[in-house]
């Protein structure tokens, strides 16, 4: 029998295409609320998977962790929380737009272009499963550092603000992720000889609390700003033909980059939406208009994070190897159902695998009504009083923090990093960058240090592989770029004294 | 469809269940919540899933599962052993408790719990890329010792894990130093293993079932397994007995225990339910499938096993320099 | 909180400097010649570079000045101890929640911030009362995230 057809049939049953359904629900709804990320509504869902066939199982999880990828940008535009560790890259992008009155535009261009990257990173899935899959297997950890490296260094592209500062924030990141015994030593560092501090700073209350918190502590020290005119919601869907034609070549580019990063085992959605953002800034006619309510970095990350997510399932269903956290979850769920990852996956089950792929796509299909009705849903927010809806975004911080570790610490992390994003925001440091120091730091270290005991302390092999090489070639192009910028400033007033304000 | 057979067998589960001393109120009378110190979505927190599930169904009450995360499983440990004893919060403990002691990050060991049950136990394997030069672990043994220190790498875990463990037991096992081999650091045993296959690490220690992926796709090859009989899911790979006549095992073990001084009649009641739940077809379905293996003790039995597994694990620990003297 | 970049930048340059030196002292590792101190202290040394370099005021024309506030010099230091409040408000629930329950807990936090918000007490209490029966009803029911009972049980 076909495959194809073997496939389609498998989703076409009615317990599958139910199963679709509500977990495209239930995870556009976690995704939404701060401090619950994608992973974790994911997580939650294992158990109910226990009872359902296995194609059904699996499409809960595809469809779950799809939703809440998108719905964490929900909050992020609407009211700068972002919901996942990937949003937070392009969060003040899309906030800019919700303070200029047009939030229907950053939210639909969130889904629209989310939904593409979506449906074109599962046909990298389908067509260049094995070929991404030898891409992924010879990276090893030189690879690895470089790469994360030039992560890193997306901090400063990224930030509005001075480059310097950009950077401080990112080594203030990176000095939080060294906390803890989760290095490559094994070795508790400043933990001062609090048992919780062992496991280290969890990210999402880090970026809760200084996105979120110091957002409401901004708003005690401010005056409410004026009511925004009453104006009907344009159409969401609208606008968004015009952006694909306008951005077309960022979009692809999006999807691209997030299908490669994606497919490496370690760097998922989050590294995939910085390094997109980034790429678009630096490549674009108006990098000037970032970052105040334009349009091209969000159809550059959205596509790039939702393709990753696809592509992140590669070296999971061919190796085992999970691409990310989400994956590693659903690892699990293969094998509790009997779809042992592995090349045979490919050719013996070919009709299974058929059937992921089409739920794949079908997820990111459905993917745009539910995202409108989503969307309407939750912009009322906007008009309830500010009085109203900061109270209860605080105590949305508080249990979504709690309920990452359910460990009262969290609660007190989020409050810490409110002052300290607040503090920080006030003085021109980007918080971003600090956020993305946290999520990156281990993998820079890690990366690091086992290259260096694997190498016994030698420089060379950092530089020596083919791909390494020109890795360390980008990244160092990306280092120097912020002195280079700062000398161009220094002796441009020189030769041309009548430009500077 | 659920709700029905869930009541046939709680009906079965109450007939079983014969009625305890008068005047009292049976246990379980409310729900239970059971600690898992590890996040959600991994092995540990998979294997607890399916056991509360199957305990709810047991003992007729709810089982909420509560993942008490943080300080690389001290939090959550300290969570089961501090827990009032009124037999409604217990948890799943893992060989991280008779090693965490050792390294001095907490107060809390292995007497600090009533044990109720061995679950399961994942033996170590050793494993090589396929393109490798050994063929087998006595080649690679015969390499290791020919080699100067250092010379070879391996990996499976982070620094100080079980899966580096269970290479100093195997090192020290040889005859050579439990240093003689460079351990690299790793994210868990699925980095570890791209990294054999990218050709970055000479052999692994981690279980076999985190290599069963690789070994499936013929990327690698496991030499042997380290415990007293081969798995029942890898038949082909012999013991470290039968390969090399070496008497070591060691593994990644998961158990079901309470805070200290449980009532006893709780403790019968888990016992005999853990039993249960271990003969389970659903259970051994659920564990074959993901392939963990099935190895069971009784709360005598993994009191017993507790306190061996944290002298072998100390012992290798003081030999890799790893334990806070 | 507006502080001058050379207080920033100073205080960078301290907490570097304390980076490197607390990861100077950590032990190192027996069987390995790279350790837990080596990123610490490359991240220490980063600090101090960058910190000195924003204390001298260097990169400071990247800066996008920040939007002028509307707020005059008596309303911010009426408003600036208000600023501390949601950080209160944290530290409070992290400490009375295993004590009161998560219902009250969650109603005095969202009507202590309604307030500080300016907000009625005709909004703020039947926000109180409301609000957090939702939150738990989500991540309680939902979500099953073990909320603490406390001195008030929710319905279900």
């Amino acid at each position: 029998m076909d495959p194809l057809l073997e496939g389609l049939r498998l989703v076409a049953a009615p317990d599958v295409l139910i199963a679709i359904f509500a977990s495209a629900v239930y995870g556009l709804v976690v995704g939404s609320l701060p401090g619950l990320s994608a992973t974790m509504a994911t997580a939650l869902l294992v158990p109910v998977t226990f009872w359902l066939s296995p194609i059904a199982a699996i499409a809960t999880i595809i469809t779950a962790s799809a939703m809440a990828i998108f719905s964490g940008d929900i909050p992020g535009a609407l009211l700068r929380i972002p919901g996942t560790p990937a949003s937070a890259a392009y969060t003040d992008e899309a906030y800019a737009f919700t303070r200029k009155g047009q939030p229907e535009l950053a939210l639909g261009a969130g889904l629209w272009f989310s939904a593409i990257g979506g449906i074109v990173g599962t046909l990298s899935l389908m067509l260049l499963a094995p070929a991404l899959a030898e891409v992924a297997l010879s990276f090893s950890t030189y690879e690895y550092f470089w790469l994360a490296l030039l992560g890193l260094m997306c901090a400063t592209l990224v930030a509005r603000s001075s480059p310097i500062k950009a950077i401080a924030s990112m080594l203030l990141g990176l000095l939080i992720a060294c906390i803890g015994m989760e290095n490559p030593a094994g070795t508790p560092r400043f933990t001062f000889g609090i048992p919780d501090l062992l496991g280290g700073i969890e990210p999402i209350p880090a970026l809760v609390g200084v996105f979120a918190v110091s957002e409401v502590m901004r708003a005690m020290a401010s005056v409410e700003p004026p009511k925004m005119p009453f104006r009907r919601f344009g159409s969401i869907l609208a606008n968004q033909w015009k952006l694909t034609k306008q951005y077309q070549w960022p979009m692809w580019r999006g999807n691209f980059v997030g299908i490669v990063i994606g497919v490496l085992p370690g760097a998922g959605a989050d590294m995939a939406a910085w390094v997109s953002y980034a790429m678009s800034k630096k490549f674009s006619k108006t990098p000037e208009k970032f970052g105040t309510g334009h349009a091209e970095g969000l159809v550059e990350a959205g596509a790039s994070n939702n393709a990753s997510l696809a592509s992140g399932w590669v070296p999971s269903l061919l190796f085992g190897i999970p691409g990310d956290t989400i994956t590693a979850i659903a690892i699990g769920v293969l094998y509790m159902k009997g779809l042992n990852p592995g090349p045979t996956l490919f050719t013996e089950r070919a009709g299974s695998m058929y059937a992921l792929y089409i739920i794949f796509i079908l997820a990111n299909i459905i993917m745009i009504p539910l995202g409108i009705v989503m969307i309407r849903v939750a912009s009322r927010v906007l008009r309830a009083p500010r009085a109203a809806v900061m109270p209860i975004i605080l105590l949305l911080c508080a249990v979504g923090s709690f309920a990452t570790g359910n460990n009262l610490f969290s609660v007190l992390l989020v409050g810490l990093f409110g002052c300290l994003g607040y503090v920080m925001e006030k003085n021109g440091y980007p918080i971003a960058a600090m956020v993305l120091g946290i999520v990156m730091g281990n993998m820079v270290e890690q990366s690091f240090i086992t290259s260096l005991i694997k190498s016994d302390g030698d420089v060379l092999p950092f530089f020596e592989r083919p791909v390494s090489a020109f890795l360390a070639a980008l990244t160092l192009g990306a280092l120097f770029w912020p002195v280079a910028a700062w000398a161009w400033k220094r002796l441009a007033p020189r030769r041309a004294p009548a430009a500077v304000g | 469809m659920n709700a029905t057979r869930r009541r046939t067998l709680l009906g079965a589960s109450g007939a079983l269940l014969a009625a305890p001393a008068l005047g009292q109120p049976r246990w379980p009378a409310r729900p239970i919540q059971m600690i898992c110190p590890w996040a959600a979505g991994g092995g540990t927190d998979a294997v607890l899933r399916i056991i509360a599930t199957l305990l709810e169904k047991d003992l007729g009450q709810p089982i909420n599962v509560v993942n008490r995360t943080g300080g690389s499983g001290v939090v959550g440990h300290a969570a089961i052993a501090s827990a009032n004893p009124d037999g409604y919060t217990m948890g799943i403990i893992t060989s991280e408790i008779c090693m965490l002691h050792w390294q001095g990050l907490t107060e809390v060991t292995f007497r600090n719990f009533t044990p109720l049950g061995l679950m399961n136990n994942d033996p170590a394997g050793i494993q090589v890329a396929s393109n490798g030069p050994h063929q087998d672990v006595r080649a690679l043994a015969e390499a290791v010792k020919a080699s100067r220190p250092g010379q070879f790498k391996a990996s499976g875990t982070g620094q100080g894990g079980i899966w580096h463990l269970s290479l100093a037991g195997w090192l020290m096992a040889i005859g050579v130093p439990a240093t003689h081999v460079r351990w690299v650091p790793s994210n868990g045993a699925a980095p570890a293993m791209q990294d054999l296959v990218a050709g970055g690490l000479d052999f692994t220690t981690n279980s076999v079932v985190e290599a069963r992926a690789m070994l499936d796709a013929n990327r690698a090859r496991s030499l042997a397994v380290m415990a007293t009989e081969r798995l029942g899911a890898f038949p082909n790979i012999p013991t470290l007995k039968e390969a090399m006549g070496i008497d070591y095992s060691n593994g990644a073990w998961r158990g079901i225990a309470g805070p200290p001084n449980l009532p006893a009649a709780v403790r019968t009641a888990m016992n005999a339910a853990l039993d249960r739940v271990f003969k389970s077809s659903e259970y051994v379905a659920f564990m074959n499938s993901r392939g963990f293996g099935l190895t069971y003790a009784d709360a005598e039995g993994f009191g017993r096993h507790l306190a061996a597994s944290d002298a072998a694990l100390g012992d290798a620990m003081k030999a890799a320099g790893l334990a806070r003297s | 909180m507006q502080l001058s970049d050379r207080i920033t930048g100073g205080a960078l340059v301290l907490l570097g400097a304390a980076a490197a030196w607390g990861g100077s002292k950590l032990p190192a590792v027996p069987g390995q010649d790279v350790g837990p101190a080596a990123f610490p202290m490359l991240i220490g040394f980063g600090l101090i570079f960058c910190g000195s370099l924003i204390a001298f005021g260097v990169g400071r024309s990247f800066e996008v000045e920040e939007e002028p506030q509307e707020n005059s010099g008596s309303l911010m230091a009426r408003l600036g101890l208000r600023v501390l409040v949601p950080p209160a408000l944290l530290l409070f629930y992290a400490l009375a929640v295993d004590h009161l329950g998560f219902l009250l807990t969650a109603g005095v936090m969202v009507f202590l911030g309604a307030l500080a918000l300016r907000a009625s007490v005709k909004l703020a209490l039947p926000l109180a009362i409301i609000a957090p029966f939702f939150v738990h009803l989500a991540f309680y029911r939902l979500l099953r995230v073990p909320l603490p009972e406390g001195l008030l049980g929710a319905p279900w």
